[in-house]
């Protein structure tokens, strides 16, 4: 009885085995064949040999080089051939970091696919495909090996970019390849799991060409779809469901679920959605520990204050501050990463390198004035927003900035924080136009923002002071009538006016805060979390804010 | 890297296995050299010889019975036996672990047993021929081929004719040829075969170049159109000796001057001494030899000499200096 790992890799591997034993057959008959001759006959050959076998390569690399240009159009083509490889990934469910409600999740999943024979006595469905949607960077990838990991399976992964192919049926075909390759691996240690990352680049809703055609993408998706079902019927010569049946597909993208297409999510197919988040604060922290303990860090490093203003951040995105932080450390001749190492590394990767431009003092002074009232009314009057950071250091296309962020992330946003949203925007404005009469063109941004939001407030979400409520953006604009839009326009004037008023009222009173801020700012450039929040303190205003 | 390496590994393993399988042992080793030629001249060639070595040369004796044909020019039977056997000869000498340079061929008619073709050949320029380092037409200019009499027995037709006319009973006749006019040959004129045995020597590169040489500067003036009509070479020799200390390769040419003939006498000398010189640096070079003093050309005729050393012969060769440049 053959073993079925023996089977298993004779069907992988027939080609280079077939190969091998062609060789080898080969290498024999030349050995007895050169046993015969005479020994200096014997010796020539031999020594003659490295020269043939140096002047058959070369003529065989100088054949493969005029056919590769003239009829395969180049090496470049090369790259695009599909390989698909089976490996055994070593990743740990310790070794992901946080997510601990996704981790439960997928810790079931996992015991769907070790319980399989319990699951099918019992009647229940055998779990074909997970399909894991998140933002990008957030460990999808990650989560599916460490489920391969767990299950003890064998890992075939794939993007979805490779599938697709300007030829029509190129795609189709690497689908069949990589179900072919799990197949098989599966007959050889009783399952397998396919990873499809990008899935979204193969899975959108297809589309139907009313001239009969289809894109390529369709021909790939229901390659995609036919290969899964096909999966379902395996049987062996006994009728019993077949090990090569047992392939677990686990797709990731991070398109919105409805831009995929419906057929891919019926069950028996991507049977189990999984959403991952970005981290909460708590697993922020606990990302922070474990990339930190990849470098060299100051021990007094705040953590938990670096995880507060690492809010929206992905896994992806904090181990690349910590990178860009060893970078930074590494360039100012410290042995350590440092707070200020850390902060500078986010404030590259979110608002971009420093530029050196050399500004007149009057522009400085503008800038100065305007991030100052930004910061006063970020700090006094938004409910949610610390003040991490003020700057008049030019970086990308801005001259200055506020580097506000939540103390926690928010999935859904009130009334006040909204208006204080608005008042943030145009307190640039106004602190402005209280120093000088007049404004820059700096405030354009701001007010475009502050318009939108404004905006967004009367016609979407009912926010208006009159009354009117709806969502007047679902409904054509041809629609609503002239006095309606009118009003509702008037409304959103009517909030802007509220807001400015409010914020001019507050700079006014805590001019003496924006004194002082100016004054710092155009001294140092910068001021940190610690600077802001002591210039506050030192005119007597503390920070309560509720997330 | 992986992926690199193991086709690397799978190769130098593909590799050491086809050389241990194929081994480097020799195929016809040092103690079994005579038996191994006897055993192919008679297992595929149908051919019985003898054979004897001397030094690092090895000498093939093949009794022929129609050597010669009616217009007593060699028999085409003759002619392929003696290639079998030479061929036999270069196959034992070139896969052996014996140190052989030269091997040579005996042929004789056993009805006229006087009469011996001796062909002498270098290992060397076999291997070469094998290597395409020289053509085919060089490797015969290379091979020394002497139809002639035996000179041992001619020496002892004479002797006998002696023994003969002093009445000496025959039982003696042959220990006092053995003892007394039998002895190893001193040149390669001497190598023959004569009454069941062998008068052989150990050649060396140096005897057999000036043989080699000779024989060319024979072609030389048999083959070249302005050197047939001017001269008729009546002898040319060739001798590797040793004069005053120096090692010297010394040619002695005897040219009749033809009648149509136009040069003068210095001038014919001269281009004798060309001729010679012209071949006798071609050879010395094509085998790089190195152990010698110089060349000295004799023309028998006019009685001059010249004599050069190795610098000048070469840039003779090279025609960086003319004759009257150089030689004394």
């Amino acid at each position: 009885m053959i073993p079925r790992k023996w089977k298993m890799y004779f069907k992988m591997y027939w080609v280079k085995i077939t190969i091998g034993a062609a060789v080898l057959l080969l290498i024999a008959l030349a050995v007895i064949g050169l046993n015969s001759l005479e020994s200096y006959y014997r010796n020539i050959t031999l020594a003659t040999m490295p020269v043939n076998l140096l002047m058959v390569a070369m003529n065989a690399v100088i054949f493969v080089y005029m056919y590769m240009i003239f009829m395969r159009g180049g090496f470049s083509k090369l790259s695009q051939k599909l390989r698909v490889h089976g490996e055994f990934v070593n990743v740990k469910w310790s070794d992901v970091i946080g997510m601990e409600n996704i981790k439960a999740e997928a810790m079931e999943v996992v015991q769907l696919i070790r319980d399989r024979t319990r699951v099918k006595k019992i009647g229940g469905k055998i779990l074909r495909g997970i399909l894991m949607l998140g933002p990008p960077g957030c460990g999808k990838t990650y989560m599916a090996k460490a489920i391969a990991t767990e299950a003890g399976l064998p890992f075939v992964s794939m993007s979805g970019s490779e599938f697709v192919e300007i030829f029509v049926g190129v795609g189709a075909a690497r689908v069949r390849a990589l179900f072919k390759k799990a197949r098989e691996l599966a007959y050889g240690y009783g399952g397998c799991i396919i990873f499809i990352d990008e899935l979204d680049a193969i899975a959108r809703k297809r589309v139907f060409s009313a001239f009969g055609g289809t894109e390529e993408t369709n021909s790939t998706q229901n390659q995609l779809l036919a290969e899964m079902d096909g999966l379902q019927e395996m049987k062996d010569k006994h009728g019993e469901p077949s090990p090569e049946q047992n392939v677990i597909i686990i797709g990731a993208t991070n398109a919105p679920e409805d831009t995929l297409d419906r057929a891919l999510r019926r069950p028996g197919r991507f049977d189990k959605i999984i959403y991952i988040e970005k981290p909460g604060l708590e697993d922020r922290e606990k990302l922070f520990v474990y990339y930190l303990g990849k470098v060299e860090y100051d021990r007094s490093l705040d953590i938990g204050r670096l995880a507060r203003k690492a809010v929206y951040k992905s896994p992806a995105d904090i181990e690349n501050i910590i990178k860009e932080a060893a970078l930074i450390a590494t360039r100012n001749g410290r042995d350590k990463v440092t707070l200020e190492d850390m902060s500078e590394a986010m404030e590259r990767i979110d608002l971009g390198l420093k530029r050196m431009i050399n500004m007149s003092p009057r522009e400085k002074e503008t800038t100065a004035y305007h991030e100052a009232g930004h910061a006063v009314v970020t700090y006094m009057l938004h409910p949610t927003n610390d003040v991490f950071k003020i700057s008049i250091i030019p970086r990308k296309d801005i001259l200055g900035a506020v580097y506000s962020q939540p103390k926690e992330e928010l999935f859904s946003y009130s009334k006040d924080k909204l208006l204080a949203d608005i008042k943030v925007d145009l307190a640039g404005y106004v602190a402005e136009k209280m120093r000088y009469g007049v404004t820059s063109t700096g405030v354009a941004g701001d007010f475009k923002d502050a318009m939108r939001i404004a905006h967004y407030m009367v016609w979407s979400l009912g926010m208006g002071g009159s009354g009117l409520l709806g969502d007047y953006t679902s409904i054509p604009e041809t629609q609503l009538s002239d006095h309606l839009k009118e009003k509702l326009n008037q409304e959103t004037n009517n909030i802007f006016q509220q807001c400015q008023k409010e914020v001019e009222a507050l700079l006014e009173k805590e001019k003496a805060i924006i004194e002082r801020i100016v004054k710092d700012l155009l001294a140092e450039g910068e001021l940190e979390y610690d600077e802001v929040e002591a210039i506050f303190n030192e005119f007597g205003k503390t920070h309560t804010k509720s997330a | 890297m992986i992926g690199i390496k193991k086709p690397l590994l799978l190769f130098t393993i593909y590799c050491s296995l086809f050389t241990i399988l194929c081994g480097c042992t020799a195929t016809y080793p040092q103690d079994k050299i005579k038996e191994s030629i006897v055993r192919i001249c008679k297992q595929e060639y149908k051919s019985d010889v003898l054979v004897e070595t001397a030094g690092r040369t090895m000498v093939i004796y093949l009794p022929l019975s129609d050597l010669m044909d009616f217009s007593f020019a060699l028999s085409k039977a003759a002619s392929e036996k003696i290639n079998d056997v030479i061929f036999s000869a270069a196959r034992v000498a070139l896969s052996t672990d014996a140190r052989i340079d030269f091997y040579c061929v005996i042929a004789h008619d056993i009805k006229m047993p006087e009469l011996q073709i001796i062909i002498i050949k270098s290992v060397e320029d076999v291997k070469r021929l094998f290597a395409n380092d020289i053509s085919r037409g060089e490797y015969m200019k290379r091979m020394l081929i002497d139809l002639r009499w035996s000179p041992q027995a001619k020496k002892e037709q004479v002797v006998k004719e002696i023994f003969n006319k002093m009445n000496l009973d025959p039982k003696w006749q042959d220990q006092v040829m053995a003892d007394f006019f039998r002895s190893e040959p001193t040149s390669l004129g001497d190598i023959g075969y004569w009454g069941s045995k062998f008068y052989i020597k150990d050649i060396t590169l140096a005897e057999f170049l000036a043989e080699q040489i000779a024989n060319r500067v024979k072609l030389e003036f048999r083959e070249d159109k302005s050197l047939k009509e001017s001269f008729l070479l009546k002898s040319a020799k060739g001798v590797y000796i040793s004069k005053k200390g120096k090692r010297l390769f010394r040619f002695e040419a005897f040219a009749e001057r033809s009648a149509t003939g136009t040069a003068g006498t210095i001038e014919d000398s001269d281009k004798i001494f060309e001729t010679v010189l012209s071949v006798a640096a071609h050879v010395i070079h094509g085998y790089h030899f190195k152990d010698h003093d110089g060349v000295e050309v004799f023309d028998q005729k006019e009685g001059r000499s010249i004599e050069v050393d190795p610098e000048e012969l070469e840039a003779f060769r090279t025609k960086r200096l003319k004759l009257n440049e150089i030689g004394r």
